[in-house]
């Protein structure tokens, strides 16, 4: 009893804001990269919001791999694959524990370019008036 | 069926109205409507602009005061050794705070919160030229501020907050569709105001004109009877002394020659009497109105005029009486009558009289030959007849009488199946 006292009382006690400083999109540090996906997780990485979808990704020159912040998995309807060629621009938030991670802004993926924020790093998926989904060859599905 | 009436129109002046109507259109409405609605929109426009600079600067100040509450707050906190998470879970349910950082003198961020995920739009292009700014998002205009203070401890941060500007949107969307609401009902009423104004002048125009052709008309008239009267004047002078010559002749000639005389002497008397009915015609016709039954009227018409093989028939919807010319309105029906007698051979005239609001209608219809298109276009004309010994002036009389008491007259006819006079005169 006395344990799961001390459980809700750490919970609690967990700060609900306040996100690690390099995990905001940084308008000062985007960059575009390309290369081939490795890995596709979902993990969370904000405090209570849904899990998001992270790709990992192969810089096809540089061989670099860089975790890419995608939006939240329940949002993103296109399917990715591993060894699929993906190009992101995005704000490179690198430091400390999250080494090479990119807050994607925008990700072109077969032929298809996927708006996730506007130019200083509001979430498409929060709605408003902005633009929002795909654009490209394909049309007509809502992202 | 053919169908006369008493007035007739002309496409020539119609034309021009038409043109006039176009042209007047275009002066009277578009153009005062459009200086309304251009006069509406810039003023409108400069109340608006002024409205929101107004209000821009009210929310700055106040977000400056929010910002000097925040940094003398933020300052307590960290003498206390909050950690940067903790203050800000302190200012987490603000809703009008988007966002905010803390920042140390180096202006390195050392926490921040937001309300959208990763969504914490500072540059330090922006920190390096000015204290405040905007920036659009999808989420509305955000206020931004990036001011330094001095915390208990001596140490300069700076604090970062973007401040939703939620409420001004809603009071321009408010005053924008105020002034569409507006706008429209300016609009409307300009349409209905002008449009009214518009078919009034038209009107007033219209009447002018009818009052001028009338007036001309009339003048017209005037003169062509004085002339006339004057001829007929100086005809009838000389045709009296022929009448009196026939007269002796006529008691001096030997009996071989008297129906040659007497021919003469009817000729002569046929021409006065021509004369006697076109000075009559030409006399403007002075009204003595007088309340009578009209019932009664036809009687006695009926009794001047008899024809064997024809029934007049009188049908009345109550008692109808009249104030009218008497005498007048007696010898344009008796016109009506002896025309309807003389065109049915055998059968019947029928006369029906009935009051509406405050006329009187009179119908008076035969079953006699009825007549052409073309002679009923011309029934109501001066000395047009269809008959051998006809002069053409009892319907043309006729008319004049029933005008003359503000009523109208109509005529409808077929071949071989009758016709029937319509009359409405007021006075009922």
């Amino acid at each position: 009893m006395v344990a799961i006292m001390w459980i809700i009382l750490f919970l609690v006690s967990l700060p609900s804001f306040g996100q690690k400083t390099e995990n905001f999109y940084n308008v000062d540090q985007e960059i575009r990269i390309e290369g081939k996906i490795q890995n596709i997780v979902m993990e969370p990485r904000y405090k209570d919001k849904s899990p998001f979808l992270i790709v990992t990704l192969e810089e096809k020159d540089t061989k670099k791999l860089y975790t890419v912040e995608i939006s939240p998995a329940g949002f993103f309807d296109q399917d990715f694959h591993k060894g699929e060629h993906l190009a992101v621009t995005g704000s490179l938030t690198s430091s400390g524990e999250m080494e090479n991670n990119i807050i994607a802004r925008e990700v072109q993926s077969r032929g298809e370019t996927f708006i996730l924020r506007d130019k200083h790093g509001f979430p498409t998926w929060r709605g408003g008036k902005g633009l929002m989904g795909r654009k490209g060859k394909r049309k007509g599905k809502r992202f | 069926m053919a169908r006369g009436e008493g007035t007739d129109g002309q496409k020539g002046e119609t034309k021009r109205q038409a043109f006039l109507k176009k042209k007047d259109l275009f002066l009277f409405f578009f153009v005062p409507l459009l200086g309304i609605i251009i006069i509406f929109f810039f003023l409108s426009s400069i109340n608006r602009a002024y409205i929101k600079s107004k209000v821009e600067d009210l929310v700055k100040e106040q977000l400056q005061a929010t910002a000097e509450i925040l940094k003398v707050n933020i300052s307590h906190f960290l003498s206390e050794n909050y950690s940067s998470e903790e203050i800000f879970r302190f200012y987490s349910g603000e809703e009008n705070i988007y966002y905010m950082a803390l920042l140390d003198d180096q202006k390195k961020i050392l926490g921040w919160h937001s309300r959208f995920e990763g969504y914490l739009p500072l540059s330090q292009k922006d920190i390096g030229e000015r204290e405040s700014w905007t920036i659009d998002s999808p989420a509305g205009k955000i206020f931004n501020i990036f001011t330094p203070f001095q915390a208990t401890d001596s140490n300069t941060y700076h604090i970062y907050l973007g401040y939703s500007l939620e409420s001004l949107e809603e009071m321009i969307i408010h005053s924008r569709r105020n002034f569409f609401i507006l706008f429209g009902i300016i609009v409307g009423i300009g349409i209905i105001f002008f449009f009214g104004i518009f078919q009034l002048q038209n009107h007033f125009r219209q009447k002018e004109k009818e009052a001028e052709t009338e007036r001309r008309e009339k003048e017209r008239y005037k003169e062509i009877s004085a002339f006339t009267s004057g001829i007929a004047h100086e005809i009838k002078n000389p045709l009296n002394s022929l009448a009196l010559l026939f007269e002796l002749l006529a008691k001096k000639m030997p009996d071989e020659f008297r129906q040659d005389i007497s021919l003469g002497s009817g000729e002569v008397k046929k021409i006065s009497r021509v004369i006697d009915h076109f000075s009559a015609s030409l006399k403007p016709l002075e009204l003595k109105k007088e309340k009578f039954s009209f019932k009664g009227l036809i009687e006695d018409i009926q009794g001047s005029i008899i024809k064997e093989e024809v029934e007049i028939h009188y049908e009345e919807e109550g008692e109808v009486v009249l104030l009218a010319d008497k005498g007048l309105l007696s010898q344009a029906l008796l016109n009506l009558l002896q025309n309807s007698l003389e065109a049915t051979d055998s059968g019947e005239i029928r006369v029906q009289a009935k009051k509406f609001r405050k006329n009187i209608l009179i119908t008076v219809q035969d079953s006699g030959k009825g007549m052409s298109e073309e002679e009923i276009k011309n029934i109501f004309d001066p000395f047009f007849s269809k008959k051998k010994d006809g002069m053409g002036i009892g319907l043309y009389l006729t008319k004049k009488i029933i005008e003359s008491h503000e009523g109208k007259i109509e005529c409808e006819s077929r071949l071989g199946k009758g016709t029937s006079f319509f009359i409405q005169i007021p006075g009922g």
